[in-house]
């Protein structure tokens, strides 16, 4: 299966969601997505393209645009494309569907994104944090507008 | 895990501090007599903010940070980081670098293996183990000080080539090395698999499929154990992965046994890439010679951009996520470690296994919570 055959079979089925869907090069592909569809749209790369390898799921930061990307790449174990999807979400209350029920792995990823970003995951089964301590929550420390870096530590909480 | 417990269960701690751990993690286990009813994984004791301590570095001194998210792998993700950069940017790299970064990143798979058995063999009550391979990895670990400087964090791979050339005598040592290795390995098949114990605690012990380990999001030894034929340098090979020939390990079992298996036979691969390296390198120079980089990289802009650059680690498929800005530092790195996934399959593994077998089940998946946390 090759990337220009992936997109078009994306960009026909979900036509209105779709932005600026590209082939990058031989092995990559792109687009930004409506953040509604994004459960639709990976149940279908699943089970019709192939793509059944969450590779890793995280965020950006842009203050400025007053966004955050949610950023997903999807590749595969039998063919060697691998799908990046954007979604924009808006930065004061960043809030999307979980994507566990089609990526199991996609777990630790929510949850580390959630704990970073403040992005909240809905229907997530277990949004809780993974690798900061309770005190952080709320912190949002991976946003680019975060001051306590490098002062503001684990160690200097306890 | 649902926290409340029935009658005749219990809820054990394993950890953070324990000797079956490759590092702090708790593993939270609900345990009904022997059997493992319910389990969880905590992280967070060794985190470090790698993602956001890079964010405030320059590309060139990213480098020996990302070296310490994993010792044992600090060559791949070198790799992996220095790719990303040379993918935005548009740095070319000179066949003879590329001859080196492998070789380099070959020695790094064999002692991550190495460490890796010898750990296994602890956790299984198989202490002498460890002892064999700890020296076979000295050795290992010299020729790759001979090369590097350093015996485990590097810091030897630039933007555009490597840091040195190899040194004069590193193809006969290197023979010398890998004739004992080999006869090594022979010798570690045969006490693993004429050995009536491990035969007890590894075969049929942990199995995992190969429908599971895909759902899972396994990759690695892990994944190739269960016959899922997936290597980065295969599928999507970079650097000179294309010219060499290697096979890609697989077995049918997914057991603990199988795992093992197929990282001995990674090790003889690994050599196998080396001395066709050390053949087949051309001469020339480590930088282009009209390069702008070179051993000390000047302070560099990377064009804007966002790239995802994986490489094949020695536990699976280590992958960067960078964007940049179009500045100096990167504007967001993204880590994504192989053994993250590999970590978050262990509570579903051992769903169901005695507790005997959870030290065994874990070491074989060759963790790494370093890696893990970042």
């Amino acid at each position: 299966m090759d990337a220009k055959t992936i997109i078009d079979s994306l960009v026909n089925k979900f036509q209105d969601s779709l932005v600026d869907a590209k082939v990058d090069s031989d092995i990559r592909v792109s687009a930004y997505l409506e953040p509604e569809k994004i459960v639709e749209v990976c149940q279908y790369m699943k089970d019709e393209l192939l793509f059944d390898h969450l590779s890793s799921e995280t965020a950006v930061d842009y203050p400025k645009r007053n966004e955050i990307v949610v950023v997903y790449h999807i590749g595969s174990y039998d063919h060697s494309v691998l799908m990046t999807i954007k979604v924009k979400l808006p930065r004061d209350a960043p809030e999307i569907e979980s994507i566990v029920p089609v990526y199991w792995n996609a777990n630790w990823y929510e949850r580390e994104t959630y704990e970073l970003f403040g992005v909240k995951f809905n229907n997530h089964p277990n949004l809780k944090p993974l690798v900061l301590p309770d005190e952080l929550m709320g912190d949002w420390p991976l946003r680019k507008d975060y001051e306590g870096f490098p002062n503001r530590t684990a160690r200097n909480l306890v | 895990m649902d926290e409340t417990v029935g009658p005749s269960e219990m809820i054990v701690h394993l950890g953070p501090q324990h000797p079956m751990q490759p590092g702090p993690f708790r593993l939270n286990l609900k345990l009904k007599g022997e059997t493992v009813v319910d389990g969880d994984i905590e992280l967070g004791f060794i985190h470090k903010g790698i993602e956001k301590i890079l964010e405030n570095k320059t590309y060139l001194q990213g480098i020996p940070i990302v070296d310490r998210i994993c010792y044992l792998t600090a060559m791949t993700n070198e790799e992996a980081y220095v790719g990303a950069v040379e993918k935005l940017a548009d740095i070319e790299v000179p066949e003879k670098s590329q001859y080196i970064r492998v070789i380099v990143e070959e020695l790094s798979r064999l002692q991550s293996h190495l460490l890796g058995m010898g750990e296994f063999g602890e956790f299984i009550g198989f202490v002498s183990m460890f002892m064999y391979t700890i020296k076979e990895r000295e050795d290992i670990l010299s020729l790759m000080d001979m090369v590097t400087g350093a015996r485990i964090t590097h810091t030897f791979l630039r933007f555009g080539g490597v840091r040195d050339d190899l040194p004069e005598g590193f193809k006969e040592k290197s023979a010398a090395v890998f004739a004992s290795l080999r006869e090594q390995i022979a010798d570690y098949e045969k006490l693993f698999n004429h050995d009536e114990i491990y035969k007890l605690r590894c075969f049929g012990v942990g199995i995992l499929d190969s429908k599971t380990a895909r759902d899972l999001g396994v990759s690695g030894p892990a994944l190739r154990a269960t016959g899922v034929p997936f290597d980065i340098r295969k599928d999507e090979p970079y650097l000179v992965y294309k010219d060499l020939d290697f096979k890609v390990c697989t077995a049918t079992d997914g057991d603990i046994a199988a795992r093992i298996n197929v990282r001995l036979e990674e090790m003889l691969e690994a050599m196998y890439i080396i001395e066709q390296c050390l053949d087949q390198m051309p001469s020339g120079p480590i930088f282009f010679e009209d390069s702008l980089y070179g051993v000390r990289t000047p302070v560099m802009r990377v064009p804007e951009g966002d790239v995802f650059h994986r490489v094949e680690d020695p536990r699976g498929e280590m992958g960067f996520y960078m964007v940049s800005d179009g500045s100096d530092k990167p504007y967001r790195v993204k880590i994504r470690g192989p053994v993250y996934p590999t970590m978050q399959a262990l509570p579903p593994l051992i769903k169901g296994t005695t507790i005997a077998d959870v030290a065994a089940i874990a070491g074989s998946m060759d963790g790494c919570t370093s890696e893990a946390d970042r």
